[in-house]
């Protein structure tokens, strides 16, 4: 028997790491492992105030930071009978567009692209791509910056809090936020030309399932209380639990999701293959240029698909900014209307939706549950290691390609292992 | 002065990679840290890593499994110098707030149920002292840049970098904000050791304790204060253990011991 085994998963967040056990020419198993140590969170937010919740959750992960404490503000906000104003809702909509094209521009620059042009970092690829990895740090930078003055801090800032802010950036910084987004979505252009003219293999291709959240306005956009599903499906975020059926599987810290049995992916990907039509400006003629049928059975799209949502990402932070700016008052937190109540929240990670589920009891958390985008991606990521491996032994492939091919799978999904790791595992 | 490069290696334990990540987004001096030394593992950033020998280990992340366990020994065994980086590997992070309370299996239980894990043997997260000798602390969650670039140059030249022995309420002084404890809000900055520039009560929030305790604290004093502005003692004993677990509750002990 050959046994192929990746560990630790490199160029992904947390611990993780990859199984293929071959005998002769079946495969006896392809595995995603994830050995991310436990934290158990869920029990940690237990008895714990609303802001001491949120100052919690956003530590689950250092990438997703914001988008663990917006959907745990959409969260604790219902059940607490919180209604922010639009202000609020702006500067919340522009702190979480900075995490998008921050996580994004990491993933697809720095982690997913030395895969393709054959280096081991981004760092090693200076030599000769030095213009595209300025470029796209520049890129990561302004990100950083917007995710560092909305929130507080580059890394877990406190600033967006239960029922607003504490502090609202001046309006000069956010003029030159809307000026440099335009500036850098030219670049991004690029970068996201330079990613559609990338090799996609097609060996493996399969159809799957497509969900992200429904931003209800016919819009493109990243938060809503509904899911919509590439079977033309739309649910009731309060339903999350009937979407993503999570399981235990004994290789993994973070449990296996399934959609009427059924493996499915979140992310970017799905997001552009469920509301792609509706993109407008540059990132609508990326859309036209790029978009095929092949994205929907294929997840190295999932590259594509992240390139032309830090496009749309650029274009939409100076109708954003202009937006804040038509609010003059700078509006105080809003306090609870209620201490008991319930309360789902749902946001697009990065990687996908993210459910936040509280119970609130005198005004503390009561109970909590997480659902995680990278749990709901493993299954279907496993499928695709599964058919490429299959595929792969029909061809003799030597165990080095396998590897490969299982790695660069993985890591277009951009997996983000500290997020996923807090969840339920039994022996199987 | 033609110095032989150092060989470096960062490595990630149990927690959110925010410390890792906050070197990776020091874009402008990201390149210089990788032209710096020999970086010979940082899984996070490349995929070339290798177990050489090191001059420096910066480590990230609390212990959460015998195999984390072994690898931060294994680690201390093939460096000079090993740096904690990070609150979950100084003090263990959030993870190990109710470090000391005796809940962990029965929290376990409730999350993973009577499964166990095929892959790791979990244990309650710890701080990596606890299993190895550490040189320097580098506290923050997640660590900020600047502090952590000033601690770099100094361990490359074989130096030790000073840290000033204050709070958060100095650096919150310098930046002229009103104090948020006398507007009567649990506010954790006398207790908090400085680093980052006083950012929550900057912002007009209360600083959470994020930099983990200042040597020397008061804590009696501010626990007593607190208590004085209407707190009830389990809503100050969870803000004490939020960020730091056990760090400020061992000195709360000794107080509420004589309570």
């Amino acid at each position: 028997m050959r046994e192929i085994v990746v560990e630790p998963l490199s160029r992904v967040e947390g611990e993780g790491g990859i199984t293929v056990q071959i005998d002769g020419k079946r495969i006896k198993d392809v595995r995603f492992d994830i050995f991310e140590g436990t934290r158990l969170i869920e029990t940690l937010v237990v008895g714990k105030s609303p802001v001491e919740d949120v100052s919690i959750v956003c530590r689950i992960c250092a990438i997703c930071t914001l988008s663990h404490r917006y959907a745990a503000l959409r969260g604790l906000e219902k059940a607490l009978g919180i209604e922010v104003p639009p202000k609020v809702q702006w500067l919340r909509s522009l702190m979480h567009l900075g995490e998008c094209l921050e996580s994004h521009s990491l993933h697809v620059f720095v982690l997913a692209l030395p895969d393709f042009l054959g280096y081991p970092s981004a760092i090693a690829m200076v030599d000769k791509y030095r213009e595209e990895v300025m470029q796209a740090m520049a890129l990561k930078k302004y990100a950083n910056r917007v995710m560092e003055v909305t929130s507080g801090r580059m890394i877990h800032g406190e600033n967006p809090t239960v029922g607003g802010f504490g502090r609202y950036p001046d309006k000069e910084t956010l003029l030159d936020f809307q000026k440099q987004a335009k500036d850098l979505v030219l670049f991004a252009e690029h970068g996201a030309d330079l990613v559609a003219g990338l090799e996609i293999p097609s060996f493996f291709e399969e159809d799957t399932v497509f969900m992200c959240c429904e931003p209800g306005d016919s819009g493109y956009g990243l938060v809503g209380d509904h899911i919509r599903i590439s079977d033309g499906e739309v649910v009731k975020v309060e339903k999350y639990k009937k979407l993503t059926n999570e399981k235990f599987v004994s290789h993994s810290t973070a449990k296996h999701c399934l959609y009427k049995g059924k493996p499915y992916t979140v992310g970017a990907l799905a997001r552009v293959n469920n509301l792609g039509d509706r993109l407008k400006g540059r990132a609508g003629t990326l859309y036209k240029k790029y978009w095929s049928e092949r994205w929907l059975r294929n997840p190295f799209y999932n590259n594509l698909a992240q390139a032309v949502e830090v496009v749309w990402a650029l274009e939409q932070i100076p109708r954003i900014v202009d937006n804040i700016l038509k609010e003059n008052e700078d509006p105080k937190i809003v306090e609870p209307t209620q201490k008991d109540g319930e309360g789902v929240g749902a946001v697009e990670a990065p990687r996908g939706t993210l459910y936040h589920h509280y119970k609130m009891k005198d005004g503390l958390v009561a109970d909590a549950n997480f659902v995680i985008p990278t749990g709901q991606n493993l299954e279907d990521c496993e499928k695709y290691m599964r058919k490429a491996v299959e595929e792969l032994l029909k061809r003799d492939s030597d165990d080095e390609t396998i590897r490969l091919q299982c790695e660069m799978i993985a890591r277009a999904y951009d997996p983000c292992i500290s997020c996923s790791t807090h969840m339920v595992m039994i022996e199987r | 002065m033609n110095r032989e490069k150092k060989s470096v290696g960062l490595y990630g334990f149990t927690g959110c990679n925010g410390d890792q990540l906050t070197i990776i987004h020091s874009a402008d001096k990201l390149l210089d840290f990788f032209e710096s030394a020999h970086i010979k593992s940082f899984s996070l950033a490349k995929s070339d890593n290798d177990d050489s020998e090191l001059d420096i280990a910066l480590v990230e992340g609390s212990i959460s499994n015998q195999e984390q366990a072994e690898h931060v020994k294994e680690i201390r065994k093939r460096t000079q110098l090993l740096v904690a980086i990070g609150n979950c590997s100084c003090y263990g992070g959030i993870q190990a707030m109710d470090l000391g309370t005796k809940g962990w299996d029965r929290r376990f239980q409730k999350v993973y149920g009577d499964g166990f894990l095929k892959l790791r043997t979990p244990i309650e997260s710890k701080p990596i002292d606890v299993f190895v000798s550490v040189d320097f602390y580098l506290p923050g969650c997640p660590i900020d840049a600047d502090q952590f670039f000033f601690c770099y140059a100094h361990f490359l030249q074989d130096n030790t970098p000073v840290f000033p022995d204050y709070p958060v309420c100095a650096e919150c002084r310098w930046r002229e904000n009103d104090c948020l404890l006398l507007k009567g809000i649990l506010c954790l900055g006398p207790l908090t050791a400085a680093g980052c520039g006083a950012r929550c009560p900057s912002n007009n929030l209360p600083c959470v304790g994020c930099w983990g305790p200042m040597k020397e604290a008061n804590v009696g004093s501010e626990f007593h204060l607190l208590k004085e502005k209407g707190f009830s003692v389990e809503e100050i004993k969870r803000r004490f253990r939020i960020h730091t677990g056990s760090g400020m509750m061992k000195p709360l002990k000794k107080i509420l011991g004589v309570l």
